[in-house]
Order: structure tokens, then sequence, then C-alpha cells
């Protein structure tokens, strides 16, 4: 009865096409994203892919990481980079989303890549910017470049993705990166465990494809990934935790654990971690662990998005 | 001032009364209902293949007056409700300043006197400045015309004070109407706890938050026999709570909205703040059970929580914009739409003749001596336009929402206030 816009989906090719969560891109877009992140990690293009096109990066929540490996790989295809940190929710209050969107297109900004502590503020903005949209984490919402590079390192691993076992594992609850695993992964036949205690993974979060299981060491014996999710101190002054170092007994990855997780497994983390709480110093150091293989693939992962948000998909893609 | 109400289905519950009349009208008094009546100098309204009902009541409205009249007046507030069938509203006291003193019931007296479409009940605070802290002066608010007394929008935390307060008042008429979601549970929620705020990555409220107040409240209403009276109840849980206590107690009576008896948690995928609401919208078996509990008596009132706010306002992020939304004018063809066989005598009951006897005010009746209050509706398609609403707070979930049921005119005081074909009667001097 009551009709609610179905999203952002757009038909492509699209000037205003937005990568605001990762099922933005079809299969076989993602495919070729991954494809293009190996072909310029292999060789870089020259920067005539993005050549004089404004890119805005809109950071309301800080971010080293995610704005540095954004800003790199605007720069490696060509486009004019601004950089803006507004501080938190700045906008949205005196001037509308909306005006904003319309200021910024005025000012001849093309490509916004937004961070954000609100989940649903880049689809907000994706509504009335006549751009691309690019989302570089919203709230607990989604963060698809992330997702996009985890399976770029998975790919990169294994060669495929249908059937691969991944269990990832902590506070699912906040996690934007989890949700936007979770998305990727169900549309590319990964089979998806998470783990976690109730208060960080409630079981709203069973859906089809999705399983959810509470013996962390039950699970790691099946899995050919085990993705380690942060766990911050905050958790405990919110009372959805009692200590960190009661939250290891259940959920950490450390040396007894390593053992259980077979040979040719990874390790991935989307960082930043916090060594000695998810995961130990030995897990780290472990050679199944891919935590720098991640961080590098960003880069390319991220200017292949951007080179098909803007230009589409490749010839012969 | 003569008016003649015209041959439709005269349906009036408090008398048993089901049949085709007649309705004559002299002095804002209803004289004579019968088979045919002659007209003498009267106006005619034509009722044909319209129900005529006991004007309806809202006992849980927001007129945001004083203090918030950027959202809403009293005018514009009242214009609404005729406008949506209502010849009486009851105002909710989370306006600026709090209605927590005479002075501010007499300024809302002032205003209606002046402005007012629609009669207009006030409700006073349980809690000074509804804090939760301390008690509210119920004699004095009472005698200035408080009907019932809640600090809705919020939930009084502290169980000895609002023990306390329902023992003080217990022998001030008026019910004690309570708002239930806990502060702690509810957070910084904008949507219902579940899988849609699991998908959407969004603050949620538990049942739960709801559930344990309504269990607590109607526990100390047991304890103080205070007459209660559960607002905008939402959960399936709150409902079977409610039967269990309503098995010990007379004097507890509860409301369900519009809203929850039709829409569910799946209306945020956009990241838009036009349905947000407290309570939040939960699910579909939620849903269902209130549509059960309306159908088997549990729930006695239906009411809209009319909320209005601006569109400005409702247009910022998810976690700023107000909750609530306008009611009143979509309220009658969203009850009939949730509830199509729902017996016509139980739906009268629900929006007129329970409201007037829980704020136990005049109206809910069409007995010749009565104040002419009438309420004339009918089986008419038409769809909701929030652009035209004569309500401030143009925003609504049911926006573009195609309904049958829909009000054909309202009569309060035995003057046409509003006519479907005419709009509101009367120009408004305020506007």
């Amino acid at each position: 009865m009551c009709q609610s816009p179905t999203g952002s989906m757009q038909t492509r090719p699209s000037s205003t096409r937005s990568l605001l969560d990762i099922d933005d891109l079809s299969r076989d877009e993602i495919a070729s994203v991954i494809r293009r992140s190996g072909e310029f990690r292999t060789k870089l293009p020259d920067r005539s892919l993005l050549a004089g096109v404004p890119v805005l990066n809109l950071f309301f929540e800080a971010s080293t990481r995610t704005a540095t490996s954004f800003t790199l790989a605007e720069q490696r295809v060509g486009a004019d980079v601004i950089s803006f940190a507004p501080g938190t929710s700045s906008l949205g209050k005196g001037e509308t989303i909306a005006d904003t969107a319309i200021t910024l297109r005025a000012i001849g900004v093309r490509v916004i890549v937004v961070r954000h502590n609100e989940s649903g503020f880049p689809r907000r903005l994706a509504e009335s910017f006549d751009g691309h949209v690019v989302n570089a984490g919203d709230g607990t919402r989604a963060h698809p470049t992330q997702a996009l590079l985890d399976l770029a390192t998975l790919h990169a691993e294994f060669g495929r993705f249908e059937g691969l076992r991944v269990a990832i594992v902590g506070d699912i609850l906040h996690s934007r990166v989890a949700r936007s695993n979770i998305v990727g992964m169900k549309m590319l036949g990964i089979d998806v465990t998470l783990v976690g205690p109730p208060t960080l993974l409630p079981d709203d979060f069973a859906q089809d494809g999705v399983r959810i299981e509470r013996d962390f060491d039950a699970v790691l014996p099946r899995v050919d990934a085990v993705m380690m999710l942060r766990v911050q101190r905050e958790r405990i002054a919110a009372s959805l935790l009692p200590a960190l170092a009661d939250y290891t007994i259940g959920y950490q990855l450390g040396t007894q654990r390593l053992r259980l997780l077979p040979k040719g497994a990874v390790i991935l983390h989307p960082g930043p971690y916090n060594r000695g709480v998810e995961l130990t110093d030995e897990a780290l150091a472990d050679p199944r662990s891919r935590y720098e293989a991640q961080v590098t693939n960003g880069v390319y992962i991220r200017m292949a998005a951007l080179d098909l948000l803007v230009n589409g998909l490749a010839v012969g893609a | 001032m003569r008016v003649l109400i015209r041959g439709g289905r005269v349906i009036d519950p408090s008398r048993g009364l089901d049949a085709v009349r007649d309705v004559a009208i002299d002095g804002g008094i209803i004289r004579a209902i019968s088979e045919h009546i002659e007209e003498r100098g009267h106006e005619i309204i034509d009722a044909s293949n319209c129900v005529v009902a006991p004007g309806f009541i809202d006992m849980h409205v927001h007129l945001r007056e004083p203090g918030q009249t950027h959202k809403e007046t009293i005018a514009t507030g009242t214009a609404a409700a005729v406008a949506g069938g209502f010849t009486a509203v009851a105002c909710m006291p989370n306006t600026t300043p709090a209605i927590d003193t005479p002075a501010v019931i007499a300024e809302i007296a002032q205003r209606v006197a002046q402005a007012g479409m629609a009669r207009v009940y006030p409700i006073g605070a349980i809690t000074r400045g509804r804090e939760g802290k301390q008690l509210a002066p119920y004699h004095e608010l009472a005698a200035a015309g408080a009907v019932a007394f809640s600090d809705d929008g919020n939930t009084v935390e502290n169980v000895r004070v609002l023990r306390n307060a329902a023992l003080y008042s217990r022998d001030v008429r008026g019910p004690f109407i309570s708002h239930c979601l806990d502060d702690e549970l509810h957070g910084d929620a904008v949507m219902n706890e579940g899988m849609q705020s699991a998908i959407l990555g969004l603050p949620a409220s538990p049942r739960l938050a709801e559930d344990v107040i309504v269990a607590r409240d109607v526990l100390v209403a047991a304890d103080t026999r205070k007459a209660w009276h559960i607002a905008h109840v939402s959960t399936a849980t709150s409902l079977d709570i409610i039967r269990w206590a309503r098995s010990r107690s007379t004097t507890l009576t509860c409301e369900v909205t519009p809203h929850h008896l039709l829409l569910h948690d799946d209306l945020f995928i956009d990241y838009h703040a036009r349905a947000k609401v407290a309570p939040p919208l939960r699910g579909e078996n939620d849903s269902a059970a209130l549509r059960a509990g309306v159908r088997d008596g549990t729930i006695d009132v239906f009411a809209t929580d009319h909320a209005p706010h601006t569109l400005e306002e409702k247009a910022q992020l998810l976690s700023i914009a107000p909750v609530g939304f306008s009611g009143l004018e979509i309220a009658v063809g969203a009850y009939a739409h949730a509830l199509p066989d729902l017996p016509l005598t139980r739906f009268i009951t629900l929006i007129s003749t329970r409201p007037a006897q829980i704020l136990g005010v005049e109206g809910g009746t069409l007995a010749v001596g009565a104040r002419a209050d009438v309420t004339i509706f009918g089986e008419r398609p038409w769809t909701v336009d929030a652009r035209a609403f004569y309500s401030k707070g143009k925003n609504t979930p049911f926006d573009g929402s195609k309904f049958g049921r829909r009000v054909i005119a309202t009569v309060v005081g035995g003057r046409l206030a509003y006519h479907v074909d005419r709009g509101i009667i009367e120009p408004l001097a305020y506007a």
C-alpha cells in the first residue's frame, strides 16, 4: 500500500551511478572490478581514466586508512582530488542534505566519496546529487569498497567464490564491513557463518544463506577464511560486554584456535585491529594472515570501482 | 441555526440504534430522530447512502500550542480534526510550556474559543514539566478542565513517582494515559528491532522496551486502583499483558493507532524519517495481533496519535528527525482499510462512544437532547494527499494510499464545520 523508493539502483550506463552498497553492482561487475584491480596491480594505468574529473572526499567521520587509500586511488586514475572533513553532522542540520548536494554539483563536483557516522547518509545524498556517490562507510550500514577488497583478497587466494566457506567473527551488530560482506558473499555463492555473542550478534541476523554459530571452535576447522572484526572498548560501557578479557575466551583468534584453522585457510581483518583483543600477535604474524594484502588491494579496488562508475564497463569486459 | 441530516443510516451504539432516519438539530441540540422530518427552515445535509454517527473523538492528539506553533496550532489542528470527522480531540501536554498549570489550560481554552473548529479537551501532565520527578497539581488541572493525565512522549521512569502520582490522584476524575517505552532499552532507536534493522544497520528499539513498561504500568494501575489507559499499544505481547490485566480490572483501557494496525518496519529502506514514530512500526505478527485485539474487544479505542511536524523537520537525517506524523485526516480511511469487516457499530464505539466514556466527557451519543456533535461518513474511494491536509504537518507514511471510507460531513455543536464537497465551512479568520 505504501510505496517506498526501491533504492538507488540505476540502469547503466548512467551519469549518476552510485556505489552505496556492494549490491549496486551485479555479479559480473563485481568480477570485473576485481579483475581490473588485479590488472592495475600488475601495471598501473596512465592517469587518463578519470583525467580532470573533480572528485570530492567528504569524510564526516575520521579515517586514516580509507581516506588515504581513496586519495591515492583517485590520484592514480588522474582525478582532480578535493578533500574536506567537515566534522560530524555539520550537514543535514542547517542546510538540508538536498541543498548540499545541489551546491556541490554546482561547484562542479562529479564524484563524492563520502563517509558519515549515520547509516543511510550516502543514500540520502545520492538522491539529490546529480553525479556519482561512493560510500566510504556509513554508520553501521555499509562499506562496499572494503567488501570488494576483501573479496578480491579471497579471489586472489582461491581463484573462485562459489562454495567458499567464510566465518565473520565478532561485533557484527556494529559492523558495516560485516553487513557489506554478507551482502556481497551471498551474491557470489559464498557460505557465510557469523560468530559472536548474542549482544553483538543478535538472532535477527540469521537469514537465507547466513548461519549463526556461537561456538567459534566448532566453526574454525570448517572454514576457508575467517574474518576477525574489531571489538571496541565502548561496548563495555554499553553493557554489551563484561570485559575484553572475557570476550577473548569465546571469540579471540589466538594460539589454540590457530591450530583449529585449516592450513589452506586465510585470516582477514578489515582493520584497524586491536592486538590482544580479537586476535593475538601470533595470529597477525601467522602466514595465513592476509591483512597487508587486503590493505594493498584496497587502492586498486578503489581505482577499478571509480573507473567502473564513471566510465562504465571496460570494452571486452 | 437548524440543520436537518436527511436519509442517513443512523448508528448510535449508546442506544442500540441502527436504522435509516432523519436527524433534526436546533440550537446545537439534537431535537428529533425519526423516519421523516419535515423541513422547516433547516439547512439540509444529504446523508443518503451514508452513515450518521455520534461525533468522533480522538483522545490522542498533539496540537502543539502553546509553544510549537510552527508545527501546528489549535486552529489548524482542529481544522484537521473536523476534516477527519472528529468533533472533539484530547490534546497531549507535551507543549511548550507543558500543560502542567491551570494557566496553560486557560490559554488553550482561550485559543479554542477564538479559533477552534472542534472541541478540545486538554490532558494534563502527570509530572511537572513532564520531567518524571514532581507530581503535577491534579486537582487544579482537573478543575481547569483537564480530562486525563499523561506525560506522553516520555515514560515516567521512576516507579515510586508514578505510584505516588496515581495514589494521590486516584479520586481525581480522569485516567492516567501512559506512554510505554523504557528509556534505556529504547535508547537512540529510530525503528523497531528485528531483521529489518539488522539489515539496514539502524539503531533499533526492541519490543521489550514497550512490553516491560506496559507490564509495570498495569501492575501500578492495579496496585493504586487508578483508572488507567495504555496509549498506542504496538506489540502482540503488550496486548497479551493487557488481556491478563483486564481480567482483573475493569478500569484499564487501551488504544491503537492507524499506523500500528497497518504499517510495518519495512519502511526505512530509503533512510527517510517519514515513518519514524514512537513506539516504532513493528512486524506483521504485531499488526495482526492488534487487529485481532480490536475484533475481540481487548482494544477499546481508536486514537491517531496525530503528531504533526514540518516537512523540513521530517526531512532531516533519520537520527535527528522528530518522531510522529499527522493522523487526523487519514484516520477514518485507515481504520476501515485495516478492519474492513469490523461491524460499523463496533467502529463507532471505538472512535466515539468509548473515548467519551473513558474521558468522562459529553458525546458519543445521538440521544435526543444531547449536544449535536455528529459525524457523517460513507464508502467513497479516495487517495491520501498529505499536501492537501489542513494540518500543518503535511507528512504521513500513508501518503498516496487509497482508502474506501471517507468523512462526508462533520457537525460540531449543531453547526456544519466540514463537508467533503465544500471543505472547512467557516473561513478561518486566523489563516
